[in-house]
């Protein structure tokens, strides 16, 4: 059995659900984008599929294996404070290096880890701390650090959702390019709120609905690759899956308005 | 945080000590003036042959004619209190981080210190001086039980204060053991460190000149209580006037020290 599934997966935080029978099926070198509103449990699905966190009933598989605790599987990027900021660029990247290939020599490990910095644009940064780059950098140097992990599977969450456009259009264009350049392609969950985002980076977009979390549509995104965001703003079926998407968001929202009971519990 | 230098990052502001370099004169006027005061009061005040309080001239004769029995104090102190406090730094440390950042050691330890932490470390003096083989080991012990609890009491809470974003992190590239202490949990608990350690260097000095008064042949606080006893006046100020320089000295290393591993910290 290959790629993920989550199966019936519920978690709760004491009486109160956040997941609640959640399934689904993710073909390994899928890069899937999670959409919900705040609520919907997004980040807390990932926390469960990068083993941080144990569901309160249901199964999580990676590769036919229960997911039980953090595996050199699975590289997460966090929306920030993901770089560790006593350590330059470097370092931070060395250390995913010399986790999951200890064998490695210390110039080898040097060596790779500049040249994943070089893959995401930092090569002249490696030496500079995280307080002394901007936060597209430092979102910049956490791929490079989940690059580096080498993982299977990959797992974002909001990586973007703090950068000003231009450089979540930059960084979008880099995942996408590195993600296409890996072989065998890694499959990865990329949760957003942003729905054009969504729609640019997904081979598919699901979405989530909020109080509890669960699917409330699992969309694919016909459109081909590489993409541009020419193309696809001059795409119709573009617009007809984002008009969907707003849509089905919409309605969520308005329920979530009328129930207006619980809100998601703050990290 | 906007982007705009890929290849070139911004650098560190420079950064001035406003400790030794006042921007403001008035700091260092303060000293001029106190001289004088000090100068008035010794000239003016009718204290009779063997004045309590000499004149600044004779006080700095008297230092300078005892220094090198003041340098002869300093080592023997010096080899009570590095002993000690580096003992506390070692011990305060790997406990406090151990039972910080441990739920089921610290359900069993914290309580015991919030117990024992409070009694004041000098009432074990006397005891320590009965029932340990020297005074020197005595004095050690004195000094390390004052400076052990401030530093416990911060690597406590520094690995309490570790956030969960780092944490995260560290368990999501599988860091454990060593490498987890070494690379996240102690450079976490390092800026709560670093004031305990001031607070217990504090204690620590004042813990070793009270063991000294009370049966040392040596060290600073021993130079004041013995020419106290020979109502040398000039000497007993030299003293307490060196022994102070010798703290603010101790205390600007340990800033110094702190500000250069603690660059990370955004000011």
């Amino acid at each position: 059995m290959s790629g993920l599934h989550l199966h019936e997966l519920s978690l709760n935080y004491g009486a109160q659900p956040i997941l609640e029978r959640l399934n689904l099926e993710i073909p390994e070198g899928q890069l899937v984008s999670i959409l919900g509103a705040s609520g919907s449990g997004k980040s807390s699905l990932l926390r469960l599929v990068a083993g941080l966190q144990s569901p309160s009933s249901g199964h999580l598989l990676w590769r036919g294996q229960p997911i039980t605790e953090p595996s050199p599987q699975c590289g997460v990027v966090f929306q920030d404070y993901t770089l560790f900021p006593w350590l330059t660029l470097r370092e931070n990247v060395s250390l995913a290096l010399s986790q999951t290939q200890p064998q490695l020599s210390r110039a080898e490990v040097r060596r790779q880890a500049d040249g994943f910095l070089v893959q995401v644009g930092l090569g002249a940064a490696s030496k500079n701390y995280p307080f002394e780059i901007s936060g597209g950098m430092q979102q910049r140097g956490a791929l490079a650090r989940a690059f580096a992990l080498g993982s299977p599977l990959l797992l974002l969450d909001e990586p973007f959702g703090a950068l000003d456009p231009v450089n979540r259009a930059h960084l979008q264009d880099l995942l996408a390019r590195v993600w296409q350049a890996s072989k065998p392609a890694k499959t990865v969950l990329f949760v957003t709120h942003d729905v054009d985002e969504a729609l640019y980076l997904g081979d598919r977009v699901v979405i989530l609905g909020s109080n509890p979390g669960r699917v409330i549509a699992d969309l694919s995104v016909p459109l081909e690759r590489p993409r541009s965001r020419q193309r696809l703003l001059d795409s119709p079926e573009f617009h007809a899956l984002r008009e969907q998407i707003n849509d089905r968001l919409a309605v969520e929202i308005l329920r979530g308005l009328n129930s207006q009971s619980q809100l998601e519990p703050s990290p | 945080m906007t982007d705009t230098s890929l290849s070139t990052p911004l650098t560190a502001p420079a950064k001035t000590n406003a400790f030794f370099w006042p921007q403001h004169y008035e700091a260092w006027l303060l000293w001029p003036v106190l001289l004088l005061v000090w100068q008035l009061l010794s000239q003016y005040l009718p204290l009779g042959v063997n004045p309590l309080i000499p004149s600044p001239w004779v006080t700095f004769q008297a230092l300078h004619d005892s220094w090198p029995e003041l340098w002869q104090g300093t080592l023997s102190s010096l080899g009570i209190l590095l002993p000690g406090f580096a003992l506390a730094l070692l011990l305060g440390t790997v406990l406090g981080l151990w039972v910080g950042s441990k739920e089921r050691a610290g359900r069993i330890w914290l309580p015991f210190a919030r117990v024992v932490a409070p009694v004041p470390p000098t009432v074990y003096i006397p005891y320590a001086i009965a029932i340990l083989p020297s005074f020197l080991v005595s004095a050690i012990f004195v000094v390390f039980i004052g400076a052990f609890w401030p530093i416990f009491q911060s690597a406590v809470a520094g690995a309490h204060a570790l956030d969960r974003r780092y944490r995260d992190n560290a368990r999501a590239l599988g860091l454990r053991g060593w490498r987890y202490w070494r690379l996240v949990l102690l450079p976490a608990a390092l800026p709560h460190l670093f004031s305990g350690m001031g607070v217990g260097l504090g204690f620590a000095f004042i813990l070793l000149t009270v063991a000294e008064l009370f049966g040392a042949n040596a060290g600073l606080g021993r130079f004041v209580q013995y020419y106290a006893d020979f109502a040398d006046y000039p000497r007993m100020v030299a003293g307490i006037l060196y022994t102070g320089l010798i703290t603010f000295l101790s205390m600007s290393l340990l800033e110094a020290v702190r500000q250069r591993l603690l660059f990370w910290v955004r000011r």
